[in-house]
């Protein structure tokens, strides 16, 4: 079948038609794309926490701007080269078009690399750490350990939540330790004895004994209502009584009663959780920290470990602390706390779990030093410090300072102080661990507020950069493809009508500007301010 | 589009130099938030750096819309889809905007 109007115009709107479908594609797109603007606009307004501004490495975003901007001057061209039938000219911009949205996207992908490795704590008094989080024990497997874990004496499980992926898993670390603690007969008169090990085919057993029950003893209570509203029905005293009536109701009361004692028989018996115990001595559970949560997170005194799944793990917690190398310390959401209970923010700081810490006093002393003599500086600008100046220590400032004597750094200038950091090159997606050894600190689990890598789940300004730049990317991938079709299965098309394809690649090349657009706003709004 | 060929060979210069402009407003946009004495207003980010970052990036987006998607020279049905895309997305951000009035912003809300 032949499409029509789709090179040559449409009398009524003097345009072909794939051009009015690509701009109302289009304008449905802004639509989109300027909900999710005001959705960062109304979050940002309505933080409770200090935004976190300028914090991205602009340099992969200033790359990706220069990139994104190249492969739509290259798109345009690619059109000219078929306006003007110039096969040659097309392929090669086309694909220098394809070239720079692969690299937007390996650019993308390094990023979010670099974000999904970085570990970020809220400590208890709200300050801000952030680093890589390490082994407990360098040296041994590379995998980050920051599981909860607790030396259990006895597991309950809840037969209506309890979920296989989290029994599968977590199995493997019960094994044969856990036994039932009282001996179970299920409706089935399947016997369970007090000191059967803990298994699947037990818990799936429990389970449906349990799922089956609640059914038939539903099943009973429906007939017993159904029966004693017949019953009522059949009374020639309520005759002409509503549903609401007393006297009615009162009947239905009694008469259910009845009924129910009738049936005892017909009901079954719910067991609605299982509780196992360890057979010999406590067991060390480790849990991933997304999968529960502990009700006492200090080492060595009585916790539970709760999972998802209702889960119950009880005994003695044990040592859950997150070992981090730290490459930014930020206390800014501790001066807004303090600021609205009426604290002196200084005094926050200066009580703050965190500098306690020997290693990130020093650091703190050493910013310290650096804010004086910025502080020096701006007077003769007649500028004042920022929150950021005063309060957020960069991974550039601890890479800077940390092997710096503080008695040196007292002596120089705020210039020459800052010449000491490293440049943007360095941590092209953030601080670079391999180059540089941040200070080590041990956080235990009841200091952590919330932990998280940066990811949707830490903040709300990571969930808005997530979704949009994901969503962005998303549009490059598609743009990508369709021109890439253009590219390596157009000749057809420009040998039937080279001013078809010509007009094929005009409105890939305005959804492929749309993009460019996006990213025009995406660039200085989520980099830059 | 019915450019003729002769006249498309003449918008290829003005898409470079409409590639140079961007890219010399993208240094801009980084210059303005990175440099200290090309920053307007207090030190860091406020609202003059808001305005003027928003303001290259309109320009941009402007200079994108008008000439790479030749919304320069273009037929009104186009400029009335486009338009109303764009009218609506206004809409959509004013209408959130109204939260600001939402009584529970009230001091007294939830003493009532």
């Amino acid at each position: 079948m032949e499409i029509p109007y789709i090179v040559e115009p449409r009398k009524d709107t003097g345009l072909n038609n794939s051009k009015i479908a690509i701009w109302l594609f289009l304008a449905s797109e802004v639509m989109l794309f300027g909900g999710l603007f005001s959705g960062y606009v109304f979050l940002r307004i309505y933080a409770d926490y200090p935004w976190p501004e300028r914090t991205l490495p602009v340099l992969p975003g200033l790359i990706n701007t220069f990139v994104l901007i190249g492969s739509s001057i290259t798109v345009v061209f690619a059109w000219v080269a078929l306006k003007l039938r110039e096969w040659r000219k097309f392929q090669i911009y086309m694909s220098i078009t394809l070239i720079c949205a692969a690299l937007f996207m390996v650019l993308k992908g390094v990023e979010y690399n670099a974000k999904f490795g970085h570990q970020a704590i809220r400590l208890d008094d709200y300050t801000v750490i952030e680093g890589h989080a390490y082994p407990q024990e360098e040296g041994g497997d590379k995998k980050i350990t920051k599981n909860l874990n607790i030396q259990a004496e006895q597991i309950q499980i809840d037969l209506k939540r309890v979920d296989d992926k989290y029994y599968e898993t977590m199995g493997a670390q019960y094994g044969e330790h856990f036994v039932l603690a009282e001996d179970l007969t299920l409706n089935s008169k399947t016997k369970y004895e007090k000191g059967t090990a803990i298994s699947k085919e037990l818990i799936d057993a429990a389970k449906k004994d349990f799922i089956d029950a609640l059914a038939n003893n539903s099943n009973v209570n429906i007939a017993v209502a159904r029966q004693a509203s017949k019953d009522a029905g059949n009374q020639p005293e309520l005759d002409g009584k509503r549903y609401y009536d007393k006297d009615r109701k009162d009947f239905i009361a009694k008469r259910t009663k009845e009924l129910k004692a009738e049936q005892e028989d017909n009901y079954q018996n719910i067991t609605p959780a299982l509780t196992f115990i360890a057979k010999e001595g406590a067991v060390d559970i480790s849990v991933n920290p997304r999968w529960g949560k502990l009700s006492n997170p200090k080492e060595g005194e009585k916790g539970t470990l709760k999972l998802k799944d209702e889960t119950l793990i009880s005994g003695t917690t044990a040592d859950s602390s997150i070992t981090m190398r730290v490459d930014g310390i930020d206390f800014r959401h501790t001066v807004m706390k303090a600021v609205e209970k009426g604290i002196d923010p200084e005094a926050a700081i200066n009580n703050s779990w965190l500098l306690k810490d020997q290693s990130m006093k020093l650091i703190w002393d050493k910013h310290l030093v650096f804010v004086d003599k910025l502080q020096n500086y701006l007077d003769e600008h007649d500028k004042e410090p920022t929150d950021l100046d005063l309060y957020r220590i960069t991974w550039q400032e601890i890479a800077g300072l940390m092997d710096k004597d503080i008695e040196d750094l007292e002596k120089m200038d705020h210039h020459e102080i800052a010449a000491l950091f490293p440049g943007d090159i360095e941590g092209f997606a953030g601080a670079n661990h391999t180059r540089v050894h941040y200070p080590k600190i041990n956080v235990p689990r009841e200091q952590v507020r919330f932990e998280a890598v940066f990811s949707p789940r830490w903040n709300t300004y990571y969930a808005t950069y997530f979704t949009i730049t994901g969503l962005h990317g998303l549009h490059v991938i598609g743009g990508a493809i369709v021109l890439g079709y253009y590219l390596f299965f157009g000749r057809k098309m420009y040998d039937a009508n080279p001013e078809w394809l010509a007009n094929r690649v005009e409105v890939g090349g305005l959804f492929w500007h749309f993009v460019d657009l996006v990213w025009i706003f995406l660039f200085p709004i989520l980099y830059l301010m | 589009m019915a450019d003729s060929p002769e006249e498309i060979k003449k918008h290829v210069k003005l898409y470079m130099l409409i590639g140079v402009i961007l890219f010399i407003c993208t240094v801009l946009t980084v210059a303005v938030a990175k440099i200290e004495w090309l920053d307007f207003g207090a030190r860091g980010f406020d609202a003059i750096d808001m305005v003027i970052g928003l303001l290259i990036a309109s320009v941009k987006a402007t200079l994108v819309a008008l000439i790479f998607m030749h919304l320069n020279h273009e037929k009104k049905m186009i400029y009335w889809l486009f338009g109303m895309g764009i009218f609506f997305g206004i809409c959509l951000m004013v209408i959130t905007g109204f939260a600001f009035s939402d009584p529970i912003y009230y001091e007294d809300f939830f003493g009532r």
